[in-house]
């Protein structure tokens, strides 16, 4: 059986841009949600024994600190506070108070599990590291694709493939941010260095997953009776159970994480799920019907 | 004959036995590596259960480094102020900055504290302080940043200690400290004596410092008193009468360089340069070791998970695909560690011509494959022999390329099935199964492996981490797919095979009807 996916490329191609609209939409309107590795703050996850004190005591109780932006969060076990202000007294001072709300309570103990603080500049340094970061990920993909597909040249230049790549890979990443913009403005998820490493990965995976595809309608090009268009279908429908089967064990394994990886990781793991699930859908549904589209593009002008 | 000649002539099926009896002993020998300590304590048990008939020799033990957020510690970051100090004399000041910060650290018993001079991207200093299994973190900022600790100090009653140990007793110099500190200086000036020219340094006290001078020094006539700069004595002058008048003099065992550097220091906090906390990261012991229980039980249920897919779907290839995945998790625990030389040498020589040997024998290998496996080894060498510090995020990249190790198998299996519908036999249907999925298994994976290096050189050490685990798994993965299966198959390949192509998952199209 033969699914005419490229045939019906018009449909996958409204979706995707509907999806990447949307998703630039929702990062005008909303934003993304960074967290203190790029804004600078302070993130501190304290435990408390034997007596659970309420949201309303903490706050209370940092009253007179003065904290700007603080946000309690109440974990399984723990509790996040989150502020502004990153130097160590200002710390010092808290960790008093917070001591304070178990010091007359029976057995009661408080313990900090972890303190993290970022200054501004390192944040803002962060930032446009990872930006050049992304874009040497995007030149080096281009060129890796422009070199590995040299050979092929008919019916289109084989640096078309790397763009077709690239705008999958670009339509992966808005997909990303977008998903990532709704669950901060609605769930208060956080966009920290890990998210960063995440997209990269994600980069990586999904162009891996589309040169997949191009190989074999590389491979199938030449011995190839039918014409351009059904060539990729049949390319892309020989390479599709490959790609789903892929991204499920990379998935499940993820899922493990997601699960079971604790706190700290989840977002990540969460990142790269979402990641891998488009970046396969990408290279199915966008990268392939984009050499197609080019093809008749080129055709139509003539 | 020599013995390659030999080994030529063999049938392709005694060659691969050869070839799996290496794999054994790589196998044997990574497993070893990677899970020392539990084959030691069964080794123990057994030794125990058996009242010491059965010996089984032990091996050395090598510990993973695990990074401060699952070890607990603190993660310090500082500024450093260099806008005082001329372009040339930076490096030099920073360096004795790190030092003294160095010292403190140790003066606070954590063990093995790492203090590094780093260059942020706009050319700004830091220095990173990363301080594993540390108690009371506030303590140790508050002693990091302080200004110096100048101390003086005279001799108490000398006692003799005799260590626990060795026998030989050793006079230890009993010093008291006195009440007069750092904080009673005013300044200090470099000067040269008056009779030798050689640098000294000169104390002026306020007049509470002053007077205490006069006291010390009144009490101390005929004895030494010790200057004591960050816990380290810096001169042991004789007192040889009362000193009046506020002022002291260090001379001594110092150039004129040192001297100025001790002014410099004494004026301006004992660090050569002002710096402040820009950057923390403490994780409690406990939240950390929590961190490896979660990640130990994902890994673990990752690695299930895509085992039982891949025998559910792949059937027969997926347990082989399973066995060379175990060979890849032991192979990548392994090079985690800090392996001797010799082991790095043996094992990455072994991938690396077993992986030349396979290519050869499906005939696809060329010079660019040569080059592209030898600067994979040559990287896969130097991280062998080095820890690699395994932080959470290492750990997801570890898991993540589980899942991609699949990947190659994946490609081959799905090939494999393909050539079967269209009627190979299934040895044809093997051998071009690999031969074909090839070129995308080497596109695809270098396109990741770019984006690993990209990461590794990022900068960030959380992705730094997940870039390196990334990229040693992959690599590995590589090897596993490539030679482990492929040996495998080429072992368990015969007319039995032919018959039960359902095993492969497959069903071949009946030739005769097409006729």
């Amino acid at each position: 059986m033969i699914y005419r996916i490229i045939q019906k490329r018009k449909i996958f191609l409204s979706i995707s841009s509907l999806a990447v609209v949307a998703s630039i939409l929702a990062l005008i309107f909303w934003g993304l949600n960074f967290g203190i590795d790029f804004t600078g703050g302070s993130l501190m996850e304290v435990e408390f024994k034997n007596y659970q004190p309420s949201i309303t005591e903490i706050q209370d109780s940092l009253k007179d600190v003065n904290l700007h932006g603080l946000v309690i969060q109440p974990t399984e076990n723990s509790v996040i506070l989150r502020f502004k202000e990153n130097d160590e007294s200002v710390h010092q001072v808290v960790e008093a108070k917070l001591q304070a709300l178990v010091k007359d309570k029976q057995d009661a103990s408080y313990k900090e599990l972890q303190f993290n603080a970022v200054g501004a500049s390192i944040g803002a340094e962060l930032k446009s590291k990872s930006f050049n970061a992304t874009a040497l990920v995007f030149i080096m993909i281009i060129l890796y694709i422009s070199w590995a597909f040299k050979g092929v040249s008919k019916p289109i230049a084989s640096w078309k493939y790397g763009v077709a790549a690239i705008i999958a890979l670009v339509h992966d990443i808005f997909f990303i941010l977008g998903v990532f913009s709704v669950l901060g403005h609605f769930y208060g998820v956080e966009v920290n260095t890990p998210f960063i490493a995440a997209i990269l990965t994600v980069l990586g995976y999904s162009v891996s997953d589309t040169i997949v595809v191009f190989d074999r309608i590389r491979e199938n090009l030449p011995k190839s009776r039918e014409d351009f268009e059904n060539t990729v279908n049949r390319s892309v429908n020989q390479t599709i159970t490959r790609s789903i089967n892929t991204a499920m064990s990379s998935i499940l394994a993820l899922l493990a994480v997601l699960f079971f990886g604790g706190d700290t990781i989840k977002d990540f793991a969460l990142a790269l799920v979402i990641g891998i699930f488009i970046g396969t859908y990408s290279s199915i549904f966008i990268a392939s019907p984009v050499l197609v589209v080019w093809d008749k593009l080129m055709h139509s002008k003539k | 004959m020599s013995f390659i000649q030999k080994f030529s002539k063999l049938s392709v099926r005694a060659k691969a036995w050869w070839i799996l009896a290496i794999i054994v002993v790589f196998a044997i020998t990574v497993g070893l590596t990677a899970g020392g300590n539990y084959y030691n304590a069964f080794a123990k048990n057994l030794a125990n259960k058996t009242n010491n008939i059965v010996m089984l020799p032990t091996v050395k033990d090598l510990p993973f480094s695990l990074g401060l957020d699952l070890q607990g510690g603190a993660h310090l970051v500082y500024q450093a102020d260099v806008k005082n100090i001329p372009e040339k004399d930076r490096a030099g000041a920073l360096e004795a900055a790190r030092d003294v910060i160095e010292r403190r650290v140790n003066a606070f018993g954590v063990s093995e504290p790492v203090v590094q001079v780093v260059q942020g991207s706009a050319g700004e200093y830091r220095i990173v302080a990363e301080l594993a299994g540390i108690k009371d973190v506030a303590e140790a900022i508050k002693l990091i940043g302080e200004t110096p600790t100048l101390e003086f100090k005279e001799q108490g009653a000398q006692v003799t200690q005799t260590s626990g140990t060795s026998t030989t007793a050793e006079v230890v110099e009993n010093w008291q400290n006195t009440e007069l500190t750092g904080k009673n200086l005013k300044r200090a000036t470099l000067q040269f004596n008056t009779n030798d020219g050689s640098p000294e340094v000169s104390l002026e006290f306020d007049a509470e410092g002053a007077k205490m001078f006069e006291d010390i020094t009144g009490r101390n006539v005929g004895k030494t008193v010790a200057i004591f700069l960050d816990g380290y004595p810096i001169s042991v002058p004789t007192v040889n009468e009362k000193i009046t008048g506020g002022s002291a003099n260090i001379s001594g065992r110092f150039n004129v360089e040192e001297a100025k550097l001790l002014v410099k220091r004494l004026n301006s906090g004992a660090l050569p340069v002002p710096v402040s906390l820009i950057s923390q990261q403490t994780v409690e012991a406990s939240l950390g070791s929590k961190s490896i229980d979660n990640s130990m039980r994902a890994g673990l249920l990752g690695l299930l998970l895509v085992s039982i897919f891949m025998i559910l779907y792949y059937r027969l290839p997926g347990v082989l695909a399973v066995l060379s995945l175990l060979v890849y998790g032991l192979t990548v625990l392994a090079i985690f560690k800090a392996l001797p030389l010799w082991l790095s040498l043996i094992l990455v020589v072994a991938m690396i011509g077993l992986i030349y040997y396979t290519f050869n024998e499906l005939k696809i290998f060329n010079g660019t494959l040569a080059v592209l496996f030898a600067i994979i080894g040559i990287v896969l060498f130097v991280y062998a022999q080095q820890a690699i510090t395994l932080t959470l995020s290492g750990i997801a990249g570890l898991i993540l390329s589980v899942g991609v190790a699949v990947d190659a198998n994946i490609l081959i299996f799905s090939r494999m099935r393909e050539e079967i519908k269209l009627g190979e036999s299934v040895s044809q249907a093997v051998e071009k199964g690999f031969k074909r999925a090839w070129p995308s298994i080497r596109d695809g994976n270098v396109s990741i492996i770019i984006t690993c290096l990209i990461l590794m050189f990022f900068g960030t050490s959380s992705i730094k981490g997940f870039g390196t685990t990334l990229f040693i798994g992959v690599s590995v993965s590589l090897f596993s797919a490539i030679v482990i299966t492929h040996t495998l198959f080429v072992l368990i390949l015969g007319d039995w095979l032919d018959k039960r192509t359902w095993l492969l998952g497959a069903k071949r199209k009946k030739v005769e009807e097409n006729k």
